[in-house]
């Protein structure tokens, strides 16, 4: 490591066994990070709290996080934001780029043939009874045509690196995905504190991301309609993306509905206004499919419009993400996402997945029983961190109790190699940068083409050697520069 | 425009003019007090209890000492009357707007929020509160400042200066209703120009006023309060702005209300309007008050069913 003064900043960084984004293994930054490094390198610990506090102020100010309320008073809870970014050199976003592009094109591809000719179930790559099995498989859409044929317009796709810094898949998001909000805030709020880091670099920019999520929602519209109207249709203020619904409607200059705001008549949905009731033609609904319409599926949902699945069948109005996309995103899936762009695009995937086990595959679940200790084992229909098992962290008792989980319903887990997340410095307990584990995801636009928005949202463990990103978890988050 | 949003914009602005509203009223009950000291007036809590009366507030329980309903006005989260509650409620509001209006008029509100919010602030202020009701008074001028300056003046701006006009002519016909009916039996001339310097000062209004009218006197106080055409506070004034932004959302919307509120306004600017000066403070003067207020409620109640209630 260079000379660098006693109170520095990278003092005391070590390396860990997984592939440091900065640092190669001896301990050299990476040409990528030269610049950053030695900016960091001349700046006190004290200098660096003080860019960190203008950034959680203005985190605050903004009001950019999460909201659990209690009684009258809504808690906010600020995402904190790392001011330190993570840097892809050009050459590594290209790859990641056609292989998101790629894997995206095959996944609309599949749903279409799921929803359609399921041909891909008859040639037996996929067996039907994982897809029928699906908790969300929407089989009273099989038949029904979807605007441009499109089903998912929004994936958010989780790249994690391996030991040896290669990308793998961990997993797609392909129903509401979030935190497109986020990447964009946080180049907006680096950008204020911490201007002198850009010096050297020449980073892409992000911010027309809301354009061409405006473009794709205008290009499904249904046919007959040139200047159509957009909402985002969000749950309301007490939900936890709130604060993502509202910036996204406000960048794209559209209305932000809530299920109250729409009214179905004369099997079209109107918008209640100040003049009267107003048509409405796209909806990117941040809505999951179950609590869409109490009428088409959860009875009890009072987020959804009564009445809209039936107007969306008819073609009069059109949705972003399609209905039934969970399916594709099903963790019990993914493990054939690689043979089904071999499947419809006859390549291999650029970007592979992680090794996953199935427990439905009696070899695969002797293997998964006898290594519990060194697996992740994930539930497959939940997310945000929820319903995992650690196996290097946990204790016998969990790991007796995943067992019993896993023999019992094998259709709902796959086991995963542990993945040592790559770490990246990190400013933690206001005085020294240190190695934690991150992940990224990227955002992939589907319309009249494929689009993927250089960067993504980086999610960074906050406390230390953890390896769960999750902002429900414990998980903060930094700027993603691509560089040109 | 979503009528949902409509009704953010007019009671988020609603709530903020009415924060500003709590916060005058309580400062120039402080120096009241202290003005007051050590005389019978300045020891009783008479003032307190007006102000919950103008204020439609009931305190709690044990809440009877002047600082315990300064505290429960103020800083009391619980009650969605006080400062820090009317804020919030703003806050609320704004929250629900986040996707129509810039992102300024948000910052503006949550910036307010979080600095009363803050701890050492609301320790600093209960000792010395001055501060805290100034720094409201700021937030909320920056509020309608950022508005003014940022937002397109379209039918969404027309609905906050509806909010906040029709909410100060609200608070100004409520002060005067109560301060008349306390302060209407005093002899005492010193102590007449001091209660009622206070209510100009409540409404804002101390300087316009002297420079109008000169020496305080209640009857020259209560016309100008109530008639004057160019002081933002007064109830004629608050109502012509009201006025003007209905005709501009009428414009807006096609016509579609079929300006019921617009007309019930009118009828209440009229009356106003043609008042003889020097007869307005007669024997049936509170009736008289109480009349007006019941009035601007009902234009409150239609603007609600024209414009927000949409089905």
């Amino acid at each position: 490591m260079p000379n660098v003064p006693a109170a520095n900043l990278f003092a005391d960084y070590s390396l860990g066994t997984a592939y440091d984004e900065m640092f190669d293994s001896a301990k050299h930054p990476r040409a990528h990070y030269r610049p950053l490094f030695e900016r960091l390198s001349k700046l006190s610990p004290d200098e660096f709290a003080r860019r960190k506090a203008m950034t959680d102020l203005s985190m605050r100010q903004d009001g950019v996080g999460f909201t659990v309320y209690r009684a009258e008073e809504g808690i906010e809870r600020v995402w904190p934001m790392d001011p330190v970014p993570r840097i892809i050199p050009a050459d590594e976003w290209s790859v990641i780029e056609r292989g998101l592009a790629q894997r995206l094109t095959a996944i609309n591809l599949f749903l279409k043939d799921l929803y359609q000719d399921q041909k891909i179930l008859a040639d037996r790559v996929i067996d039907p009874a994982l897809i029928y099995g699906g908790g969300f498989f929407r089989r009273e859409f099989v038949g029904a045509d979807v605007p441009k044929g499109i089903y998912v317009h929004v994936c958010g796709t989780d790249l994690i690196r391996d030991t040896d810094g290669n990308y793998l898949v961990l997993e797609d998001n392909a129903r509401t995905p979030s935190g497109v909000s986020y990447m964009l805030h946080n180049r907006q709020v680096l950008k204020r504190v911490f201007p002198q880091i850009f010096d050297g670099y020449d980073v892409r920019s992000n911010d027309d991301y809301p354009a061409h999520l405006l473009d794709v929602l205008r290009y499904i519209a249904p046919p007959g309609r040139p200047d159509p109207t957009v909402v985002l249709l969000s749950p309301g203020m007490y939900n936890s993306a709130y604060f993502e619904h509202s910036y996204l409607a406000q960048r794209m200059g559209i209305e932000l509905v809530e299920g109250r705001d729409l009214v179905i008549d004369q099997n079209r949905v109107w918008m209640r206004t100040t003049r009267g009731l107003q048509a409405v033609d796209v909806i990117y609904r941040r809505i999951d499919d179950d609590f869409l319409d109490p009428l088409a599926f959860r009875p009890d949902s009072l987020l959804g419009v009564p009445g809209l699945v039936n107007v969306y069948r008819a073609g009069n109005v059109a949705l972003a993400n399609g209905i039934g996309t969970g399916i594709a995103d099903d963790k019990g899936i993914y493990p054939f996402i690689p043979a089904v762009i071999k499947y419809y695009l006859g390549q291999d995937a650029i970007l592979p997945n992680v090794e996953t086990f199935r427990p439905m595959v009696p070899s695969h679940l002797s293997h998964i029983l006898a290594n519990l200790d060194k697996f992740v084992v994930k539930t497959v229909n939940e997310s945000g961190g929820y319903g995992m098992l650690i196996g290097p962290a946990s204790t016998a008792a969990q790991r007796e109790e995943f067992a019993a989980k896993v023999r019992a319903h094998p259709r709902d887990f796959i086991a995963q190699p542990t993945i040592s997340l790559s770490t990246h410095p990190t400013f933690v307990d206001g005085k020294a940068l240190e190695g934690r584990h991150l992940d990224l995801r990227p955002f992939v636009l589907c319309g009249e083409k494929i689009t993927v928005v250089p960067g993504g949202l980086t999610r960074v463990a906050l406390p230390r050697g953890s390896l769960v990103v999750n902002s429900s978890q414990g998980g903060g988050s930094k700027d993603t520069w691509v560089l040109a | 425009m979503l009528s949902r949003v409509a009704d953010c914009l007019f009671w988020m602005s609603r709530y903020l003019e009415r924060a500003e509203s709590v916060a005058r009223l309580l400062n120039a009950t402080f120096h009241r007090d202290l003005d007051l000291a050590g005389t019978d007036a300045g020891d009783d809590n008479r003032a307190w209890l007006s102000n919950l009366a103008i204020l439609q507030q009931t305190v709690p329980d044990g809440v009877a000492a002047p600082h315990a309903i300064a505290s429960w006005l103020t800083f009391d989260l619980t009650n969605p009357g006080s400062i820090i509650g009317c804020v919030n409620r703003a806050r609320n509001n704004a929250r629900g707007i986040r996707g129509t209006v810039g992102p300024e008029v948000w910052r503006a509100v949550n910036a307010l929020y979080w600095q009363l919010r803050d701890a050492d602030f609301e320790a600093r202020a209960r000792s010395s509160p001055f501060d805290y009701y100034q720094a409201v008074e700021t937030g909320c001028h920056l509020f309608q400042g950022v508005c003014d300056a940022t937002l397109p003046h379209d039918e969404g701006w027309q609905f906050i200066a509806l909010g906040r006009s029709l909410e100060r002519a609200d608070k100004t016909l409520r002060l005067l209703a109560v301060k008349w009916t306390e302060l209407n039996g005093l002899t005492d001339d010193s102590l007449k120009a001091l209660e009622w310097g206070g209510v100009l000062k409540s409404a804002n209004a101390f300087e316009a006023y002297q420079r109008a009218a000169g020496r305080v006197d209640p009857d020259k106080v209560i016309e100008f309060l109530l008639l004057d055409t160019n002081f933002p506070r007064a109830v004629r004034f608050s109502l012509e702005e009201a006025s003007r932004a209905l005709s501009a959302i009428d414009g807006f919307t096609d016509g579609r209300s079929n300006g019921r509120a617009e007309r019930q306004l009118g009828r209440l600017i009229s009356e106003l309007k043609y008042t003889e000066p020097g007869h307005l403070v007669t024997a049936a003067f509170s009736d008289r008050l109480h009349g007006l207020l019941q009035q601007c409620l009902a234009v409150g109640r239609t603007i609600h069913d024209q414009y927000m209630l949409t089905t």
